[in-house]
């Protein structure tokens, strides 16, 4: 038996040491053992072998020459030769090891993939931004938000419900484009409308130009003139708007010497937003060329989005009832009511016995206001204002509730929310969170309000004004630049799970 | 990997050397009369023992002399090691080495009386 757990602890040592001596070493042993009989002996035995043990075992390892086994044959001069230290193939600790290793390593990997932590979608030609000035992280980068919103202005322009202002502009490039639909009636991809209006090759050679321009005191000067203008004419409050403009022409001195175009924007967006206090003021510089015309919706387009739109089933990406009787809803964008009122209604209905209901924002891409208070209306039982900061209140501020049949206004509501949660969703987040309607899980939504509405002043710098007097009842400011914050800080891919767990320990506690 | 060094003698280098200077021995032998000679307070482990005799015999300072029998131990033949001349020259300087050694210290009176 002992003689076995020698053989065993002889495995320790190098193989090169245990084929010369190992037989040798194990009748040392079996000799020693015969000899020292009785319970001390042995005890002394085994501590000297223990002893042993620990001083040669590394010595072995790092004084042991492996002896040249075999080589493949006489080297010949100027070719490369291999000699063979070992012969014996790798024991299976060793295999059994090294697979252990490469598991951990690709399970590390896939970890590490599956967190790739925050990372910025805007588009590569943006400078640098301050929070304050260009919080809003537009996916696609000004001179697509541009094409976006004069596309939008003239959308409202030409009667269509003013909510459907910057869809194109919010769905994202990325990964909600095609779950989010682009209303507007434009289904290519901004990326796409802007190629459509410059040539690649131009435009990446207006872009190499862009960054070697720097902004001289004509530029400045007709910037600051234009910005002026637009205020006075367009600004909702003309006292506000005057006393931006003694602010703009007051501080002349100090846009000297200011050569590169973003920190121009920001001085002037930073003055503006000081005398007016309004967060949807901003001066926008692009270093890519702003493209002049904006792409036109035919009407073509627009039949080619509504048929996009039921063949995704409107976006209604899912709608389950989740064990416990708790309501799911997997929304991709807020579409337009027109279109998907029927698809609305029909995925209400089937949550309308739900004990609890969770609304999945984490894709929404954004949308319609008027979807936003089409859904909003199922949770309470009387008419709610919903803050909307692209527009004045009107009639349709206001939920239409309650709902005929409508079982969810008493419900508890949990909403999941991601950093791509954004725009009309957010207004959706926003109001349910300031009206304290629903419990928010997961991440803080991106922050694009999107209320101003696009001027373009020259190639480079753009300004959005809002036109309307947005009444918020709930705070001064709104999630433009900061985002909608969680109740329940978990990651996007958590969500779900956590909502589940949240909803089932409250219907407990009923 | 870095040689194993015989320079300075490691101690139980040495005492395998001068257990196989009177006869060729094999390891349990070599074991048993280093304990003896050291009034057993070097009972050399197989490892170290075995490591030992690799390097002295790389260092040409003991030989393999063969197989053979214990009768006193059984039916198994074992390997017999032998010294070398070299290595009992080696041993011989060792030796010298220490012989000064135990001078400076006998001039240094750090002796206590019953040693020579």
């Amino acid at each position: 038996m002992s003689d076995k757990v020698y053989s065993w602890l002889l495995r320790l040592y190098p193989s090169h040491f245990r084929e010369a001596y190992g037989e040798e070493a194990r009748q040392l042993f079996r000799d020693r053992a015969r000899a020292e009989k009785g319970f001390l002996p042995a005890v002394r035995l085994w501590l000297d072998l223990l002893v042993d043990l620990a001083i040669s075992v590394p010595r072995e390892y790092r004084y042991g020459q492996p002896q040249v086994r075999a080589a493949t044959r006489q080297p010949v001069e100027a070719l490369p030769s291999f000699h063979v230290l070992e012969v014996e193939p790798p024991r299976f600790g060793a295999l059994f090891l090294g697979a252990l290793f490469s598991l951990v390593a690709l399970y590390g990997i896939s970890v590490l993939f599956s967190h790739p932590g925050e990372y910025r979608r805007d588009g590569a030609s943006f400078p640098p931004r301050q929070t304050q000035v260009d919080a809003r992280p537009s996916p696609s980068g000004p001179a697509l938000s541009h094409a976006a919103t004069t596309a939008y202005k003239r959308m409202a322009a030409s009667g269509q419900p003013v909510d459907a202002r910057l869809r194109a502009d919010a769905s994202n490039p990325s990964d909600s484009q095609s779950k989010a639909p682009l209303p507007v009636g434009q289904t290519s991809s901004p990326q796409e409308q802007v190629s459509q209006l410059m040539p690649q090759s131009a435009s990446h050679s207006m872009n190499r130009l862009a960054e070697e321009v720097k902004l001289d005191a004509a530029e400045r000067q007709l910037v600051l003139n234009t910005v002026i203008k637009n205020l006075q004419e367009h600004y909702f409050d003309p006292e506000v708007a005057r006393k931006a403009t003694n602010e703009l022409r007051g501080h002349q001195h100090d846009y000297d010497g200011v050569i590169e175009g973003g920190t121009f924007a920001r001085l002037l967006t930073g003055l503006i937003r000081e005398v007016s206090h309004d967060r949807h003021l901003e001066v926008v510089y692009s270093q890519s060329r702003l493209p002049a015309q904006p792409p036109t919706p035919t009407p073509e387009a627009l039949a080619r989005y509504q048929q996009r739109l039921q063949q995704e089933n409107c976006t209604f990406e899912k709608v389950a009832i989740l064990p416990h009787n708790v309501g799911y809803l997997k929304l991709n964008s807020f579409p337009e009511p027109s279109i998907c009122r029927q698809t609305a209604m029909a995925a209400m209905a089937a949550l309308n016995q739900a004990k609890a209901i969770i609304f999945d924002l984490r894709d929404n891409g954004g949308g319609f206001a008027p979807m936003v208070s089409f859904l909003a209306a199922y949770l309470f039982d009387h008419p709610e204002y919903l803050y909307d900061p692209r527009v004045s209140p009107t009639q349709q501020s206001w939920t239409r509730s309650p709902v005929p049949g409508n079982q969810l206004a008493d419900k508890p509501v949990y909403v999941l929310t991601s950093t791509s949660t954004v725009s009309a969703a957010e207004q959706f987040c926003y109001d349910l969170k300031m009206l304290k309607r629903a419990t928010f899980v997961g991440e803080r939504t991106r922050g694009s309000a999107h209320a101003g509405i696009w001027y373009r002043i020259d190639d480079h710098f753009g300004m959005g004004i809002p036109e309307t007097r947005p009444v918020n009842p709930f705070s001064k400011t709104d999630w433009e630049g900061t985002g909608v914050e969680p109740d329940v800080k978990v990651k996007a891919a958590d969500a779900l799970v956590t909502a589940e767990k949240l909803a089932e320990r409250k219907m407990l506690r009923r | 990997m870095p040689k194993r060094k015989l320079d300075p003698l490691p101690s139980a280098a040495f005492q395998i050397l001068l257990a196989l200077a009177d006869e060729d021995l094999h390891g349990y032998g070599i074991m048993r009369q280093v304990a003896e000679q050291t009034c057993n307070r070097m009972r050399l482990g197989p490892g170290t023992l075995y490591s030992s005799i690799q390097s002295l015999l790389a260092e040409k300072l003991i030989e393999e002399v063969g197989l053979g029998e214990d009768e006193k131990l059984g039916q198994e033949r074992r390997r017999y090691y032998r010294l070398t001349s070299a290595g009992r020259k080696l041993a011989r300087s060792e030796a010298e080495r220490l012989a000064d050694l135990l001078r400076v210290a006998r001039v240094k009176k750090i002796f206590r009386g019953e040693y020579v």
